[in-house]
């Protein structure tokens, strides 16, 4: 029932703020509220579910199989959470300056709601329905602003997630073809006796799909265009929310679905992380552009989350689950940050940026320590030397930015103060992660409980 | 039958990803739309018997998926949406950047570029401007030069 | 991008002619794939895409404005989408309030259906008309964009 509403509220919404014009004030404080409204019922869902365990609904009440199966376990709930509270961020703050485009409020709260849907479907079809609204959604997004920079940025980004989304569309009809089924916990009980080749292939097929959304290594080539053309409010919105779709994806058909294949492969992805790191990482550095160097530095972070999948184990996994909610959080608050001047940015900016270093007191810090632990685990020494290298790297892109863009007396540093509330906005962000930071407890429960609910309670 | 669909699928796919290395805006799209018909004969291939509608059938019939057809439709659809959308997109590009052509629209688009961190640079030296200053000439300058 | 001034772009007599007459005849036909839908081949996407299909040979012939001028109705196209994709959330949605989940529909499956024909009226038919009402809007909110002559093409 709540999930049914947690859905309907934010699509509903949606529709009706698109028809109305954005770029009034109240339009987009409705969509903030909606926002608000939608962040409220996912967090009594959460509550719930890790309260009382995973929820399942069949619509139509016809037996699982006829009709669609939702079902919002940890995983699911923590991801859609973690988006909604992103995109409410992204809104509220081009709501309190001045919205540019008609569609903009209504095209973010479709967004939550297909991201919402998208985390609480146990239906690869479904879910491929829901991650279509959602990219829609945000292909639309993209172009916000209009000019030329942003519709370079929306054609590419566009062009590859179409291709993206076919593939995924090729590999749910292979899963259909060899299993029979399309309910994801069949897949992955079927998925066992069908040929290692085909499996593979699939296997392949969705990895493909999901690092293109994220922005893996050799799937990159997109995201510095798009992350640096789009405004900062959207590339927020894009690598903060948009993205946990890719890290969501990876770790519910990666450890859910296929687990034999992401066993088999796990050192070829722990390799692709790790080129992933290093890539990003030396090409973030030297460059002049705040947005840019955000850009390089997400596909450094993402490669964090694939390593800790590669090396895979509850462990492991569990650090991939914090890592994607503690790397989001980061790159939501630096893009929002980058947008912003006046009194209180450059300490958020350098708590944002002392995160993805991995520096105490931040979340950034929690999520080095878990990727830690995986490697000692793991008893790789290269894993270790590979995270230290990537946090020396990030200190140093991040610091040169930090210095270019807020210890410049003169013009551009003193240039107009952005509104209080968008200031506060971004402070509030701030203290989220030097909160997750100094009582990382929550964060470590939710993040164990997810892989618990993804390894135990069956993929879902 | 299988063979028959695996060669429709591949020959689409095939000319999909030819038209997208094309350097034009509206091939990339025929490419991109060729490929998502691609996925949708994939589907549909990948169970397709012949037989009876699912509904009421009686024991002994021999009865059709109705699976893959729903999930082609839908997929029909959502290609359609976003087909739709992404046509607009490269309408909107061609009216702005006045060509069709990849190569041309990012060389446009750097030496407009280069152009706005000029004037950046001049303002930064000069006087005080804010975010929302540097912005708005370039709006002014695209509306008139798209009329 | 066929505007009215050009002369030689513009199509000729009996295209325009044939143009103007088809949206009739077309949501004839769409209505007769949504009523059938239930028994054979249609359903409310075929319908829109062929009454859309009408209106784009409209734009076709008569040029974005002269076509938005014959049919006034076409500028309403967003208001279309809109409470398309409305009623088919409604219809979809509308069990939560009776406590059912979602997607279930009334009359329920083995009650007393009222007929005319061989349509039946249950509420997964208001979902079809959404559907139905929702592509036949946003192709033609498509239709109005690439039809715009190039100067007022920017917001």
């Amino acid at each position: 029932m709540l999930m049914s509403v947690a859905l309907l509220v934010p699509w509903v919404a949606g529709v009706l703020l698109v028809a109305f014009d954005g770029r009034r004030h109240v339009v987009a404080w409705l969509a903030v509220a909606s926002l608000t409204a939608t962040l409220v019922l996912v967090s009594v869902l959460a509550a719930d579910v890790l309260g009382g365990g995973t929820q399942q609904l069949v619509t139509g009440g016809w037996p699982a199989g006829v009709g669609i199966v939702l079902r919002a376990d940890a995983l699911g709930v923590a991801f859609a959470w973690l988006s909604v509270l992103v995109l409410l961020a992204g809104a509220a703050h081009e709501a309190v300056r001045r919205v540019r485009s008609r569609t903009f409020p209504g095209l973010v709260v479709l967004l939550a709601a297909g991201l919402t849907g998208l985390f609480i479907t146990a239906d690869v079809f479904t879910f491929y329905v829901f991650f279509e609204l959602a990219m829609t959604a945000s292909y639309a997004l993209s172009a916000y602003g209009g000019k030329r920079r942003q519709l370079r940025a929306a054609l590419v980004f566009t062009a590859v997630n179409l291709l993206g989304s076919f593939i995924f569309l090729l590999s749910v009809a292979g899963a259909y073809r060899v299993t029979g089924t399309l309910a994801m916990d069949q897949i992955a009980d079927r998925m066992v006796a069908v040929n290692p080749n085909a499996s593979l292939l699939i296997a392949a097929g969705f990895f493909i799909a999901f690092s293109v959304k994220l922005g893996l290594f050799p799937f990159h080539f997109w995201l510095p265009t798009v992350y640096a053309g789009s405004r900062p409010a959207v590339a927020a919105i894009l690598s903060g929310a948009v993205a946990n779709i890719g890290a969501y994806g990876l770790l519910r058909f990666g450890a859910g679905v296929f687990p034999g294949q992401l066993e088999k492969t796990g050192v070829a992805l722990a390799v692709l992380g790790a080129v992933s790191i290093v890539y990003g990482g030396v090409l973030a550095i030297g460059r002049g552009d705040t947005a840019e160097m955000l850009a390089y530095s997400a596909i450094g972070q993402v490669g964090y989350v694939l390593v800790a999948l590669g090396v895979g184990g509850p462990v492991g996994l569990t650090a991939a689950v914090l890592y994607s909610v503690v790397n989001s959080l980061n790159k939501a608050l630096l893009f929002l940050a980058s947008g912003t001047r006046g009194l209180f940015i450059a300490s958020a900016f350098a708590i944002g940026a002392l995160s993805v270093a991995g520096v105490p007191p931040t979340a950034g810090f929690v999520g080095k320590l878990e990727l830690f632990r995986t490697g000692v685990v793991a008893g790789s020494v290269a894993l270790v030397v590979l995270l230290v290298v990537g946090s020396v790297l990030s200190l140093v892109y991040m610091f040169q930015v930090y210095q270019r863009a807020f210890w410049r007396e003169g013009p551009v540093a003193a240039g107009a103060a952005s509104p209080v509330a968008q200031r506060l906005l971004v402070a509030v962000l701030a203290v989220l992660v030097l909160a997750a930071g100094l009582w990382p407890e929550p964060l470590l429960a939710l993040s164990a409980r997810a892989v618990e609910a993804l390894l135990v309670e069956g993929p879902g | 039958m299988i063979l028959a669909f695996a060669l429709v699928a591949a020959v689409l796919f095939g000319s999909g990803a030819y038209l997208l290395l094309k350097r034009d805006l509206i091939r990339m799209v025929a490419g991109i739309m060729l490929i998502s018909q691609c996925a949708v004969v994939t589907l549909l291939a990948s169970s397709l018997t012949r037989g009876q509608a699912a509904i009421a059938v009686r024991p002994g019939d021999q009865v059709s998926d109705p699976l893959p057809q729903a999930l082609a439709l839908t997929a029909l659809v959502i290609g359609l949406a976003t087909v739709a959308m992404l046509l607009a997109l490269v309408h909107r590009a061609i009216v702005v950047f006045r060509t069709a052509e990849q190569d041309e629209i990012a060389a446009t688009e750097s030496e407009h570029e280069a152009k706005l961190e000029q004037e950046r640079q001049a303002d930064r030296e000069e006087v005080e401007g804010s975010p929302e200053d540097e912005e708005e000439p370039e709006t002014a300058r695209d509306a008139g030069r798209s009329r | 991008m066929v505007s009215p001034g050009e002369s030689d772009e513009t199509p000729d007599s009996m295209v325009r002619v044939v143009a103007r007459r088809l949206p009739g005849p077309s949501l004839m036909v769409a209505a007769a794939l949504i009523a059938k839908g239930y028994a054979e081949v249609g359903d409310g996407f075929a319908a829109g895409v062929i009454v859309a299909l009408a209106i784009a040979l409209v734009y076709v012939a008569l040029g974005g404005e002269a076509a938005e001028a014959a049919l006034p109705l076409l500028r309403h196209a967003p208001k279309l989408a809109v409470g398309g994709l409305l009623l088919a959330l409604a219809s979809g949605f509308f069990p939560l309030a009776l406590g059912e989940p979602p997607v279930s529909h009334r009359p329920a499956p083995g009650e007393h259906v009222v007929k005319i024909g061989v349509l039946e009226l249950f509420t997964p038919l208001l979902f079809d008309i959404g559907v139905f009402l929702l592509v036949v809007g946003v192709l033609t909110i498509l239709l109005h964009h690439l039809a715009r002559p190039r100067g007022e093409a920017r917001r």
